[in-house]
């Protein structure tokens, strides 16, 4: 369970001071998807970044299966599988090398490590890909790389930024089966994506942040009733209160 | 423990299969021992034998015994010079004037000037000018001796006191020219060969977007610098041993015994030698880390970084040209190092506390700069700078 507490984060500059996070709380609960929406500079990245641990929020907390990140943030990382925003891939290493160092990291090791190696490119549909060195991948299959490494430790809470963009229809019917599953095992699942389709398709919550704060929150149908629309997103643009989503 | 192990396997990996900073680490490993095998043969050809200098003779008429003179020791007639260096000796223009009274003057054993005219601050002139003088010098000194004798005066009269010169260089001293070119590679082999993985490895990374990555996994950013710092400095270490290994062997090749000196690396200096630069090795490394984590883009960094090349180029030449040394830099880094190396060339005892301060004050100073970078990089500055 990943939750988000009355999140403040402000970014000072020589000239002038921008304002990420202002006041950001929501839920993520186990055993379901949350989406979380946004546009483009609402505040997204800044509160993932502080999830993991990377940035400190100036005010509130962020709390993983009981932990805050503050407090040890190497065992809230040990407890997520992280897809970022902005990936890169060892383009010297081969698929499997890449997946096997971060299982390492992970403190997996021996005939676990392996079989949860050849498990994931099994459910990925990419076994031919792992002994190939990443350079030269596609998008696709880049992104299939990256997914692979975040999710071959199995962790409890999932934080995926984008995860379908690049992929093929059948890879993100892969990808939703996965995620599907891995809810009903009860991992928690934190989803962002600009495709309201996908969103309306696979979230049972979706939280909607504009300006660093949460503009609403409920299943996508409740967020659909509260707007009045019959689109989620419609609806979003109505919520966060402008046109400028529709850009992003 | 795993995670060590596998950030350590990744690195090496990614820095074994980097083909073409692989081949800038060793090269500078292959190049060495040449370049130290063919500088001292011509510096030792220099030394020993007395090539042809053309002297621009006027007058040269009136004194044929003192040309004949010159001729023996092969200073000869500019006019006789062949059409390939006739541009080099026209350049340097070395005149030689014998007054018209020469003859005269001798035979009323008056005083002659003999002008030598050159320009005395042109290096490459130094040899040639002061074989010349020696050669006036002797030739007068050998038509006095004669006037005396036949004066019935011995000329021993004339030397009161002579000079015996004990020189208390070991024979390995007079090698001090490859030493000095060996040391001062030494120096520069550790600094480049790691440097093209230290950069790959940090600001190549950050410009890859693997450096976000690896930061939010559950791994402290102190292994994350060790395994860097170990790849690069093992990377440097491969490399400075296969330049004396091969320095070994090319010296070999050179017969230093034509300008009495012997040089070799046997078992024990080659031993003591990689104990004193595998710690440099590491603090170059980690040196590099610094700087290029600090870099902006990998573009900068490999600008800033390759001007950490001065530190090992200058120290040492400084070294060489303080005379009075004050008494601490035998214990800091590189040049610690680079008076050990001096004395272990010269054949002379090794300092062991010397070498056991200077390695433990590089290891300390690797270490505190370990410590910072692990710490910057969990600062918000490096994180912001990552997008």
């Amino acid at each position: 369970m990943i939750e988000v507490k009355n999140l403040h984060k402000s970014f000072i500059d020589k000239k002038n001071t921008v304002k990420a996070l202002d006041g950001l709380s929501f839920t993520a609960k186990d055993g379901e998807i949350t989406g979380i929406l946004g546009p483009n500079g609402a505040g997204k990245t800044t509160c993932l970044r502080t999830l993991y641990g990377l940035l400190k929020a100036d005010e509130g907390s962020v709390i993983v299966d009981g932990i805050d990140v503050l407090d040890d943030p190497l065992a809230v990382r040990k407890r997520l599988g992280i897809f970022p925003d902005k990936f890169g891939l060892y383009e010297r290493l081969t698929a499997y090398e890449q997946v096997d160092y971060f299982a390492s990291l992970h403190g997996m090791q021996g005939a676990n490590k392996k079989a949860a190696i050849e498990q994931i490119f099994k459910d990925l549909g990419m076994e031919e890909l792992a002994h190939r060195k990443t350079v030269g991948f596609s998008q696709g299959q880049r992104m299939k790389v990256t997914l692979a490494q975040a999710l071959v430790h199995q962790p409890k809470n999932f934080v995926l930024d984008e995860p379908t963009r690049g992929l093929d229809v059948m890879s993100t019917r892969v990808l939703r089966n996965h995620l599907a599953k891995f809810k009903e095992k009860g991992h928690c699942i934190l989803f962002s994506s600009h495709v309201m389709q996908e969103v309306a398709a696979l979230c049972d919550r979706v939280i909607i942040v504009a300006n660093g704060k949460l503009a609403a929150q409920g299943t996508p149908q409740e967020l659909c009733d509260l707007a009045g629309e019959k689109l989620l997103e419609d609806a979003f643009v109505k919520l966060i209160g402008s046109d400028e989503g529709v850009a992003a | 423990m795993i995670q060590f192990k596998a950030l350590l396997i990744k690195e090496l990996r990614e820095a074994f299969r980097d083909k073409r900073a692989l081949l800038v680490a060793l090269s500078f490993g292959l190049m060495a021992p040449v370049m130290i095998m063919v500088m001292s043969k011509f510096a030792i050809s220099q030394a020993v034998e007395s090539p042809e200098i053309y002297v621009k003779f006027s007058g040269a008429e009136y004194a044929p015994k003192l040309i004949k003179a010159f001729k023996d020791e092969n200073i000869l007639a500019f006019v006789d010079v062949p059409a390939d260096e006739k541009r080099v000796w026209q350049e340097r223009n070395v005149e030689v004037i014998i007054p018209d009274t020469y003859a005269q003057d001798m035979v009323d054993g008056k005083p002659i000037d003999i002008i030598l005219r050159a320009d005395y601050n042109e290096k490459s002139l130094g040899a040639p000018l002061r074989r010349i003088k020696d050669e006036i010098r002797s030739f007068s000194l050998a038509i006095g001796y004669k006037r005396l004798l036949v004066r019935g005066i011995d000329i021993k009269l004339l030397q009161p006191i002579t000079l015996q010169q004990q020189d208390t260089a070991l024979p390995t001293s007079n090698a001090m020219m490859i030493s000095l070119i060996l040391g001062l590679y030494l120096m520069m082999g550790v600094f480049v060969s790691g440097q093209a993985i230290s950069i790959d490895s940090s600001a190549g990374e950050r410009e890859r977007n693997v450096l976000e990555m690896l930061l939010c996994q559950p791994v402290s950013t102190l292994k994350i610098v060790m395994a860097k710092l170990v790849s690069s400095s093992l990377i440097a270490a491969i490399a400075v041993t296969l330049m004396l290994s091969l320095t070994t062997v090319s010296v070999s090749f050179v017969d230093l015994t034509k300008i009495g000196a012997t040089f070799s690396l046997d078992g024990f200096t080659f031993t003591a030698l990689l104990m004193l630069l595998i710690p440099l090795c590491f603090l170059a490394s980690s040196l590099q880390l610094f700087v290029a984590f600090q870099a902006k883009s990998f573009k900068e960094a490999q600008s800033t970084v390759g001007m950490l090349i001065m530190i090992p180029a200058m120290v040492p030449v400084a070294m060489m040209l303080i005379d009075d040394k004050p008494s601490w830099v035998s214990w800091t880094p590189i040049t610690g190092q680079s008076l050990l190396m001096e004395d272990l060339f010269k054949g002379l005892p090794v300092d062991w506390l010397a070498v056991l301060v200077t390695s433990g004050i590089t290891i300390a100073l690797t270490a505190g700069l370990v410590l910072t970078i692990a710490k910057r990089l969990t600062s918000e500055k490096v994180v912001m700078s990552l997008s």
